[in-house]
């Protein structure tokens, strides 16, 4: 291991405030209902999440800014920024994923000086760009030099980790329960990471019409201990 | 990509308050009847029709529509559009829509049937200039099939891709795949058998709207479920689940009507079928 891959984990760390642990992405609304309520339902909607609608949207835009970052075409770049934000048509996702995306890149710049980071930074304030952790995390991965496969795969377990600890405080569920299900889903990870690097533009936003109709419906819950 | 089994292309501008065809054309498996206005708004509704009967192993169709300023149409299909087994190659049907400023289009075609072993993509690109309305519905529903399952079809893939003033603003990217994906299990159609998705863009657009549609529609009912959500510019998306197509099309035109009243204080009026 080399003291870069130490550096992109931190941006992993549950501790590094992003705001990742006030969005729990349409979990609420199943929790709300009872549909998730324990370790196992929990595990099962983490595993649609992660593989119909994580890979598919933040998973493949990691893959394809880090690929556009190598051939040094920022205007891909910009333009996986746009879709990657426009295909989140659930509102309180998407501005909640906005707003995540500029806290973290107002605590990165502090950490590192990288020139893109500046670039990304004007151009959503020019509303020219919107602001996705996804594309933070990767442009940071790839300035670090970690490979193209091992930055995806760390933003997916970051991801899939917050979201375990968020189901701990919610559903709720024992701190064992979730390091169980960490565990448990590594192998998974690297399937989803595998399975990104055979997808391209074509596939990209795809949804799935349940979990995305939990997000939608999420705006209208009254009493929530989640933003999203 | 010029071997398309169908092709239609439809240029419509306004003309002393009237929409009328600046070129109507169509190709093979795909055509339009003549124009009808059911009122005396000028607002002109063609029906497209599908000679063949239904999609076919490799099919693949080509729509082009375009409005110039002004110009108001409805768009709709004769009856539904039927995807039958695709054993080699996956039906495909790709639209393009370009909306001048001032244009409205209102797209509410048939729902797709999929029957056994069916595979179909289908791409929507919608190019709006600032000022233009636009309101479009989708509905996927399984079809009939011999052993009874419930999602016999193998794949529906529907891409819709909205642009407004060259900026892409809205990418809507669902792919039901039935042959690899468990569809009973949570978080794809929760116990439902049909989706329909409905998208409106237009500058009228406000949030106060997006809530009266929700508290008129939001279901206290095991029969369907919704989700509304506001796009990045004005505009929203609806989403059903249900196990009717009946269902779905009564919450669109109770969507379609409230739209037009606030926005236009008109009436839709009916689309007769037959």
């Amino acid at each position: 291991m080399t003291d870069h891959t130490l550096s992109l984990f931190q941006l992993c760390d549950s501790n590094f405030p992003t705001g990742a642990f006030s969005h729990s992405y349409g979990l609420e609304s199943y929790i709300q209902e009872d549909q998730v309520h324990d370790q196992a339902t929990f595990s099962e909607w983490l595993h649609v999440y992660l593989n119909e609608q994580l890979v598919y949207s933040d998973g493949l835009a990691s893959f394809l800014v880090y690929e556009a970052l190598e051939n040094q075409d920022l205007q891909k770049v910009w333009k996986v920024d746009r879709m990657l934000t426009v295909q989140n048509l659930p509102r309180e996702t998407r501005e909640g994923t906005q707003r995540m995306g500029e806290r973290m890149l107002n605590l990165v710049e502090t950490l590192y000086e990288v020139p893109i980071l500046s670039q990304y930074k004007k151009r959503i304030k020019e509303k020219q760009s919107f602001g996705h952790p996804a594309i933070i995390f990767t442009m940071i991965g790839h300035h670090l030099c970690v490979p193209k496969s091992t930055t995806t795969l760390y933003y997916l377990y970051s991801t899939v980790s917050s979201l375990v600890q968020n189901a701990v405080r919610a559903i709720p569920l024992g701190q064992t329960a979730g390091q169980k299900i960490i565990q448990e889903f590594q192998g998974e990870l690297v399937d989803a990471t595998e399975k990104i690097q055979s997808l391209d533009d074509e596939d990209f936003g795809i949804i799935s019409p349940g979990l995305e109709l939990s997000q939608m419906k999420h705006e209208r819950v009254n009493i929530r201990i989640f933003m999203s | 990509m010029g071997d398309w089994t169908g092709v239609l292309r439809l240029d419509l501008e306004e003309r002393l308050g009237k929409t009328v065809a600046k070129n109507v054309y169509f190709q093979g498996a795909l055509k339009v009847m003549r124009p009808v206005y059911h009122d005396d708004s000028g607002q002109v509704c063609y029906y497209i029709l599908n000679p063949g009967g239904g999609y076919l192993d490799g099919d693949r169709y080509h729509l082009q529509i375009s409005l110039e300023k002004q110009a108001r149409l409805t768009l709709t299909t004769q009856s539904a559009t039927k995807v039958y087994k695709t054993p080699y190659s996956y039906a495909y049907q790709e639209t393009e829509i370009f909306l001048k400023a001032g244009s409205y289009l209102e797209y509410f075609p048939d729902p797709l049937i999929a029957y056994q072993d069916a595979r179909y993509k289908q791409k929507n690109i919608i190019r709006m200039e600032k000022g233009a309305t636009l309101l479009y519905s989708d509905i996927i529903t399984p079809g009939w099939s011999p052993n009874g399952k419930r999602f016999s079809y193998d794949k529906v893939q529907l891409i819709n891709e909205i642009y407004l003033d060259d900026e892409l603003v809205s990418l809507d990217h669902i792919k039901l795949h039935p042959a690899k994906q468990h569809m009973e299990a949570l978080g794809f159609m929760e116990g439902y058998s049909h989706l329909g998705s409905m998208m409106v863009v237009g500058e009228q657009m406000t949030p106060e709207l997006l809530d009266r549609l929700y508290y008129a529609l939001n279901p206290k009912t095991d029969a369907y479920d919704v989700g509304f959500s506001l796009l990045p510019v004005e505009g929203f998306t609806l989403r059903v689940l249900a196990n009717s197509t009946q269902i779905i099309e009564r919450i669109f035109a109770d969507c379609h009507q409230m739209i037009c009243e606030e926005w236009f204080g008109t009436r839709p009026s009916f689309l007769r079928k037959y």
